[in-house]
């Protein structure tokens, strides 16, 4: 192993034995991820499989890391967002199920909570390099937000070009921060992401956001491997954007402010899965929800079921909560901020931070930041009146509390390492191209966390089967169905 | 008693067959009267004395009737509205021995009070009011009849509200039961039953969807609460308009938006008033409101929603444009649909609340009529809550039908909980 890299770089090992504790309890609420392991224990299909993960490192990714162990691979790891990873989940993934901290015997994750930018790229980087292996990266990523993809296309497409652009003031701080780690890799080695790129047989993306951009660059035809949207499985995009937000939303808001809900105007920026399921959480409180889309099929949805469907500009001097949901930029604007009632809150759950404009409202003259606590700041106006805003305008939901609920995120993982087999055992399958799981895989998520709920499953007779057109075992919709 | 005398006044004689036949459909869903009635016949409380009754003419009412009957009683049942009165179930009644009916759909107001006095002809005993009228013309126009009168009881908020001004300033004669307060009643009656027929009447009058629909609840009583639920579960966006700053606060903790009716009346799409007052939707309010909204009234009486101040707005009224349903043209074109007249929808565009809710809120009544005719109550004139004993009777009663079992205190959680020793 070469000097400059760290085996893994963690916390606090020490926090290892909760880790694992709670690691622990997580896999009975995760029966997905344990089916597979007890279904590929023998067979163990991805062998040789060198998996690098960028996906926030919390209690449940640990299961599906150590899940992807079982099955056989070698798996990298790193956070994808620099506020999301639970240190105890990382220490105990560093130290593994048989070490010990003195003797860390787990797999290599570079991640802690509160990473700079430039660590959060490092740790990226980190995740990529495999010290130990003939061809210095993975031969598979699993990402989520598509950074570890972007970094490899990225770096790839400037070393074809031959140098690393300079960036102009007008790009965001963290362009800038990537274009710094891809001209010191290049320094070190020109061909470093071409080579990596060129091993890699697949990536498969967890969400909306990366998603997106896979989609953007098959279209420009700069993508480099095939990739799986895992985000459109039926089993994640519906359970992990619907259901998961409807629990962690108000459990960020919360942890983070204690405010009582009910009785307060809660205004949700976008009603897509992610704000469907905010909107039902917050209604469950008893906040009156009032709805911001551009989408007109959307915007009448939240009509119809019951809510008011209004601008931000309507709804900005009088709603006590905003929610950004989008997946899109600059929503909520400092100006919008400035505006707002006194300590309003003002929280994102949308996969990046640019929903809502920090650096705007860091730039409004005279305004004052005051850290309540951990991801919760005041912002104070001049005029004396204050904002709340969590998680610095990232997403509040892993910031402020503790992202999904290991259930709901077996269904999302199950879906993930279903896909990993698929590109890694199947490559001949999938071209290079974007492509969604099979519906028959989606329906093998869902029937894998039936046992857990208690439900009973009818099953079709041959007639009733015959008589819809659809085989006994399934697929039981057409692709185009809408759950 | 017997038939001395005594004759009813209803529509048609001949729809009594129809009528047993949907009393009959009633008793399935009123399994509690039922077991009252069981009671009743082997006891017989009501032996030899004459009940008045102002009542809705329905289906349930008759079943009501039916326990006080089974128990001895003659009942003189008159209708609490003009218009809820179902004729089939006067006829039916009036074909049963001890019931004389005196009640026809749409009559004018004095036939209405009418139809009172000749229920208080029979000379009751005991009296079961709805809104007060009965016991206010007893005492107005009948006093000779007072000394006779035991008790009585009453259904409605409206009602005991009367009763209890009345009480106040010592006209009251005898003590009555307010059935409207009881747990059990405020629970289903309001709570559930006159919240779903709300509902159902508003969709029977205008086939109208309510998701993505605004509607305006006026008034977060009992009623208007679950009115305002019911709404919301069908996908409506829902603005309460409330005068109490503490039901103002509860909806406003529930969810929903809370404005002035000055406000709401620009905002919504169907207006259902529940506050017991009155001009609640009045002229300046309807001048505001958008084309083709729908204004139902769901409180006791057609005084809630100003209709005479509609009217005058209206340039041109098309009367039945749906059964229950007028439209009301303004000057500038916008036209506001009342549902029938402005009195209470669900009795009058639907079935009025459910026979199961009815079950609940008339078997307190009849055990409160036992109560008063036994004696054992001996109670100055006044206005009473319904009796705790009752309201657990009524319950556990309630869920007997059902067949749900609960459990029992232990004698040592009996101690427990009786004892004030017991620390942390």
């Amino acid at each position: 192993m070469a000097a400059e890299h760290l085996p893994f770089k963690v916390a606090d090992l020490s926090l290892a034995e909760f880790g694992r504790n709670e690691i622990r309890l997580a896999e009975h609420e995760m029966p997905g991820l344990m089916a597979l392991r007890e279904e590929y224990a023998g067979s163990r299909p991805l062998a040789s499989a060198r998996i690098t993960g960028s996906l926030h490192m919390t209690v449940q990714t640990a299961v599906l890391i150590e899940t992807l162990v079982a099955l056989g691979a070698q798996v990298r790891w790193a956070s994808c967002n620099i506020f999301s990873t639970q240190d105890h989940a990382a220490a105990a993934v560093a130290v593994g199920p048989d070490g010990t901290p003195d003797d860390p015997r787990g797999i290599a994750v570079f991640a802690w909570k509160g990473e700079t930018l430039d660590q959060y790229w490092w740790c990226t980087e980190q995740a990529l390099t495999w010290p130990d292996g003939e061809t210095g990266g993975p031969n598979m990523l699993l990402d989520d937000g598509g950074d570890a993809t972007l970094l490899v296309h990225n770096g790839a497409e400037f070393e074809a070009a031959g140098e690393v652009p300079a960036g102009s003031d007008d790009d965001p701080e963290e362009w800038h921060v990537i274009l710094g780690v891809l001209r010191d890799a290049m320094k070190a080695d020109p061909a470093k992401w071409t080579q990596i790129a060129g091993q890699i047989l697949g990536v498969t993306e967890e969400t909306t956001t990366g998603v997106h951009r896979l989609y953007e660059m098959a279209k420009a035809g700069t993508l480099r491997f095939p990739a799986i949207n895992v985000n459109d499985s039926v089993t994640k995009s519906k359970f992990d954007n619907k259901y998961g937000c409807r629990h962690s939303l108000i459990d960020g808001i919360n942890r983070a402010t204690d405010t009582l809900i009910g009785g307060k105007v809660a205004v949700i920026c976008g009603y897509g899965d992610v704000g469907k399921g905010c909107a039902e959480s917050l209604r469950g409180q008893r906040a009156r929800v009032v709805i911001t889309e551009i989408d007109p099929i959307c915007a009448l949805q939240a009509a119809m079921d019951g809510y008011q469907v209004a601008t931000l500009e309507d709804m900005v001097e009088t709603a006590d909560i905003f929610v950004t949901a989008t997946g899109n930029l600059h929503i909520i604007t400092a100006e919008h901020m400035s505006r707002m009632k006194h300590q309003a809150i003002v929280g994102n759950i949308g996969h990046f931070d640019n929903e809502i404009d920090m650096a705007g409202l860091a730039r409004l003259p005279g305004i004052r930041r005051n850290v309540i606590k951990p991801q919760v700041d005041e912002w104070v106006f001049p005029d004396g009146h204050s904002i709340i805003v969590l998680s610095e305008g990232r997403l509040l939901n892993l910031g402020n509390a503790t992202g999904h609920p290991s259930f709901v995120m077996s269904s999302s993982f199950t879906n993930q390492v279903l896909a990993q087999l698929e590109l890694f055992t199947k490559t001949e399958q999938y071209p290079l191209g974007v492509h969604v799981l099979p519906k028959q895989l989606d329906e093998r998520v869902a029937r894998l966390h039936l046992d857990a709920l208690g439900v009973r499953l009818t099953e079709l007779s041959k007639e009733q089967a015959a008589y819809i057109g659809v085989p006994v075992e399934g697929p039981y919709k057409s692709d185009h169905y809408r759950y | 008693m017997g038939g001395s005398g005594y004759c009813s006044d209803i529509a048609d004689a001949g729809l009594a067959a129809g009528g047993l036949a949907r009393i009959g459909w009633a008793e399935r869903a009123m399994p509690v009267l039922g077991l009252l009635r069981e009671e009743c016949a082997s006891k017989q409380p009501f032996a030899g004395r004459s009940i008045a009754a102002c009542l809705h003419v329905t289906a349930e009412t008759a079943v009501l009737v039916g326990v006080i009957t089974a128990g001895g009683g003659q009942v003189h049942l008159a209708a609490s509205n003009p218009l809820s009165t179902q004729d089939d179930i006067a006829a039916a009644l009036a074909s049963q021995p001890g019931v004389f009916v005196h009640a026809k759909t749409g009559v004018d107001r004095d036939a209405y009070y009418s139809h009172l006095h000749r229920a208080l002809d029979g000379e009751p005993d005991l009296v079961v009011d709805d809104g007060g009228d009965l016991v206010n013309t007893l005492h107005t126009e009948r006093p000779e009849l007072l000394p006779r009168v035991a008790g009585g009881c009453e259904s409605t908020t409206t009602g005991v509200v009367r009763l209890g001004q009345m009480a106040a300033s010592g006209s009251l004669a005898f003590p009555v039961v307010a059935a409207d307060a009881s747990v059990t009643r405020r629970m289903f009656d309001n709570g559930y039953g006159t919240s779903q027929s709300v509902i159902d009447g508003l969709m029977r009058a205008t086939n109208l969807l309510l998701a993505g629909k605004t509607v305006v609840v006026a008034g977060y009583g009992s009623c208007g609460r679950a009115i305002a639920e019911r709404a919301a579960g069908l996908g409506a966006q829902v603005i309460v308009t409330e005068v109490d700053p503490v039901r103002a606060l509860d909806a406003i903790m529930s969810g929903y938006r809370v404005l002035p009716m000055a406000d709401a009346a620009p905002a919504g799409d169907v207006f259902i008033t529940a506050t017991g007052s009155r001009d609640v939707i009045a002229g300046p309010h309807l001048a505001l409101m958008r084309d083709g909204v729908v204004l139902a009234n769901a409180g006791h009486f057609d005084v809630e929603i100003d209709v005479r101040a509609l009217a005058d707005l209206a340039v041109d009224v098309n009367r039945g444009i749906r059964p229950n349903a007028d439209e009301y043209v303004l000057d500038s074109g916008k036209r506001l649909i009342l549902l029938a007249d402005g009195r209470v929808v669900n009795l009058i565009a639907a079935e009025g609340n459910p026979a199961a809710v009815m079950d609940l809120s008339f078997a307190a009544q009849a055990l409160a009529l036992m109560w008063l005719v036994s004696g054992e109550a001996g109670l100055a004139a006044g206005v009473y809550p319904t009796p705790a004993a009752i309201d657990t009777e009524v319950a556990r009663l309630t869920l007997a039908a059902h067949g749900t079992a609960i459990d029992t205190l232990t004698a040592a959680q009996q101690e427990y909980l009786e004892s004030w020793r017991h620390g942390s």
